[in-house]
């Protein structure tokens, strides 16, 4: 069985409206996420994964298994999508176990697994109130309980963090990475891009409909030639060292920090300037820090899809 | 069906009769599958205590024979009444103001008698001792009732209510869900779609044959508990009545599990449900009216057959009562049940390829 997330030239259309088009990705274990402005396709990528919408065109392939199949896929596969909403009437425990139950599974142990996931969201004490009466958190707690009861080995998220506190994010975070360590994927979609930067192995960044770049965030920056890479250096004499970059055609920008104890760089040539810094220091430069400021996946975002469409 | 796909059928139908049965937006099919139970209720409690003093007649060996109640005229005075009619089963008297030829006005003493005979009962009027009036009213034999009975079974209880409740049952199965935004639950588990769709028709019939087959025998409570317990059992066991009974509540049945497969493949077809309820009624009802073969794709078709007491057609009927109780084409029980059966799985399958390719999208419910 391929451990592979795959997308085929994968198409889909809502009439005459784009949802995502010719999308070829091949995800592996590990935290992915996708980020994109609202519109660009990330819900749409992973109801098509799940198979919640079909293709207009394309095949997708998770772990080996088209969606068409859900016999198996599902027991892969956990999904908390977007919608907050449950099926009416049913406590919090309930919703996951009664659930369970659908996979054939004896009564014992859904009884069992469903209090597992309830234990793994802490939300033991609710879990016999209706869950349609839950606070946005633990709502949002309760359906990934639901998306992870069944020990899935690819857990897909829709925007997972929404409604969370601080604390509950944290072990939330804390529960992905137990899940990537294990080996399997949590696909995300985020638009709170820090914390996408903190938990992401790799990144599939969205707009439009098209996956404009994909892999781990040093990667897809370095793609960007186009665009200098802005790096600031902590030193004690920054005005030699400004002398000294301004004698290299790849430093683009010299820009003196504030507290005139640093300096602000632009350089098209990430390689060569890193090279530089180990010649610069070589010399008896005292350099305290030097460190990119715009290989997060904000700043490669703007830089590819532009300021006006950026992020919420 | 191995243990696996049987264990989530039951899984299914288990969640599904939750919603069915508790939903607060299904009270309203509770309320039409009761509508003629009060019916019903409310005419046996007019009969046996407004009008009821028949049910004392045999009882008291006071009933009178058609001789003895034709013998009688206006004029009569009381002591001439009770003389060829015995004492009576009531009466009672008052004094009124009333008008006389001339214009003035009289104090005349009325006094109100009842008598009971084999099939109708007899109100006699007194004005100072003599018979000034006589209401003959004919009471309502074992056999009109049960065609009052067939007639309110087909014309509502079947054509409306049994109808609009599996169109709310059955619609809601997957619409009704789309609407909460809580399908997704379903397509996102481990299951076969089309195992999906069984056990929600599952549930569906479970719940509407309880609801209406409950109503059913409730309504033939209602409607044949005016009449002695003697009677009952003669028609119970010495008549037809077992079997009608039987059939009645087999066509309750049917109905649901026919109209309940109609009404599932609409709520996967359509979004609002207006339009399929008005399609298939007007199908239904014009069923008489369509050719051969299209009237085997009518659930009336099949259970006009199996209704075990036809309605008679009168002259004076309304032209579109005739229509829908004529069956021109009467067909045997067992092709009846064959029939009904075969059209109900053959819908599902329809229902079946189109839930393979159901989509989620929510946004434009």
């Amino acid at each position: 069985m391929s451990d592979q997330i795959v997308f085929e030239n994968v198409s889909k259309f809502y009439g005459d409206v784009l949802g995502v088009n010719r999308v070829s990705l091949s995800i592996p274990p590990g935290i992915t996420s996708l980020v994109g402005p609202n519109g660009s396709g990330k819900t749409t990528l992973m109801n098509l994964m799940t198979g919640l919408i079909r293709p207009s065109r394309g095949k997708i392939l998770t772990l080996g298994l088209t969606p068409g199949d859900p016999e198996k896929l599902f027991r892969l596969v956990g999904y908390c999508g977007q919608f907050d909403s449950f099926p009416k009437g049913l406590t919090g425990y309930e919703f996951i176990n009664l659930y369970l139950r659908l996979s054939g599974r004896d009564a014992d142990e859904c009884d069992e697994l469903a209090w597992r996931a309830i234990d793994r969201v802490g939300l033991r004490e609710a879990a016999h109130r209706k869950a349609a009466g839950y606070s946005k958190g633990m709502r949002q707690r309760i359906r990934l309980a639901q998306a992870i009861a069944h020990g899935p080995r690819v857990l897909v998220l829709d925007e997972p963090m929404n409604g969370l506190d601080p604390l509950v994010r944290a072990e939330t975070i804390a529960l992905f990475r137990s899940f990537a360590k294990e080996g399997c994927h949590v696909i995300l979609s985020s638009h709170v891009l820090h914390e996408v930067d903190i938990i992401s192995d790799q990144v599939i960044l969205m707009s439009g409909g098209y996956v404009v770049a994909e892999g781990n965030i040093q990667a897809v920056r370095s793609e960007i030639q186009e665009q200098p890479m802005q790096i600031v250096i902590r030193c004690d004499h920054p005005n030699t060292l400004a002398s000294r970059f301004f004698e290299e055609d790849h430093i683009v920008e010299v820009r003196m920090h504030h507290d005139k104890k640093g300096l602000l760089i632009k350089t098209s040539d990430p390689d060569r300037f890193f090279l530089l810094m180990n010649h610069v220091a070589l010399n008896g430069h005292r350099v305290e820090s030097v460190a990119p400021i715009d290989d997060d996946v904000n700043s490669v975002y703007e830089y590819l899809i532009g300021g006006e469409e950026g992020t919420k | 069906m191995n243990g696996l796909r049987w264990a989530q059928l039951m899984s299914v139908v288990r969640l599904e009769i939750r919603k069915t049965f508790f939903a607060r937006r299904g009270l309203w099919i509770y309320f039409l599958a009761l509508a003629p139970v009060a019916l019903f209720t409310v005419g046996a409690i007019a009969e046996r205590h407004f009008q009821g003093v028949q049910h004392e007649a045999p009882v008291s060996g006071r009933l009178l024979t058609a001789q003895q109640m034709e013998s009688i005229h206006t004029g009569m005075t009381r002591d001439e009444l009770i003389d060829k009619l015995g004492e009576p089963l009531s009466s009672r008297s008052h004094s009124r103001t009333k008008f006389n030829d001339d214009g003035e006005k009289i104090r005349v003493q009325e006094e109100i008698l009842r008598y009971s005979g084999p099939d109708r009962d007899l109100t006699l009027i007194l004005n100072d001792g003599k018979l000034s009036g006589i209401i003959s009213n004919s009471r309502m034999t074992f056999g009109q009732k049960s065609y009052v009975f067939a007639g309110v079974f087909q014309f509502f209880f079947i054509r409306l209510a049994v109808f609009f409740g599996c169109l709310g049952i059955f619609m809601n199965l997957f619409r009704g869900e789309m609407l909460d935004k809580s399908l997704h639950y379903y397509l996102l588990s481990p299951i076969r779609r089309e195992i999906l769709l069984a056990g929600k028709y599952l549930a569906g019939v479970l719940a509407a044959t309880v609801i209406f087959t409950l109503s059913t025998a409730l309504q033939l409570i209602a409607a044949f508990s005016t009449f002695d317990s003697n009677t009952v059992s003669r028609y119970l066991y010495q008549e037809h009545g077992l079997s009608h009974m039987t059939a009645y509540l087999g066509v309750t049945m049917l109905a649901c599990i026919g109209y309940g497969s109609v009404f599932l493949a609409a709520g996967l077809l359509f979004r609002n449900p207006i339009v399929p309820a008005a399609a298939v009624l007007i199908w239904e009802a014009a069923n008489p009216l369509l050719p051969a073969i299209l009237k085997k794709f009518s659930v009336i078709y099949y259970l006009k057959s199996l209704c075990p007491v036809q309605i008679p057609l009168d002259p004076g009927m309304p032209a579109l009562f005739a229509m829908l109780v004529s069956n021109g084409d009467p067909i045997s029980a067992y092709v009846a049940v064959f029939g009904l059966l075969s059209l109900s799985v053959l819908v599902l399958w329809a229902s079946s390829l189109k839930v393979r390719r159901l989509e989620i999208n929510y946004t434009t419910e």
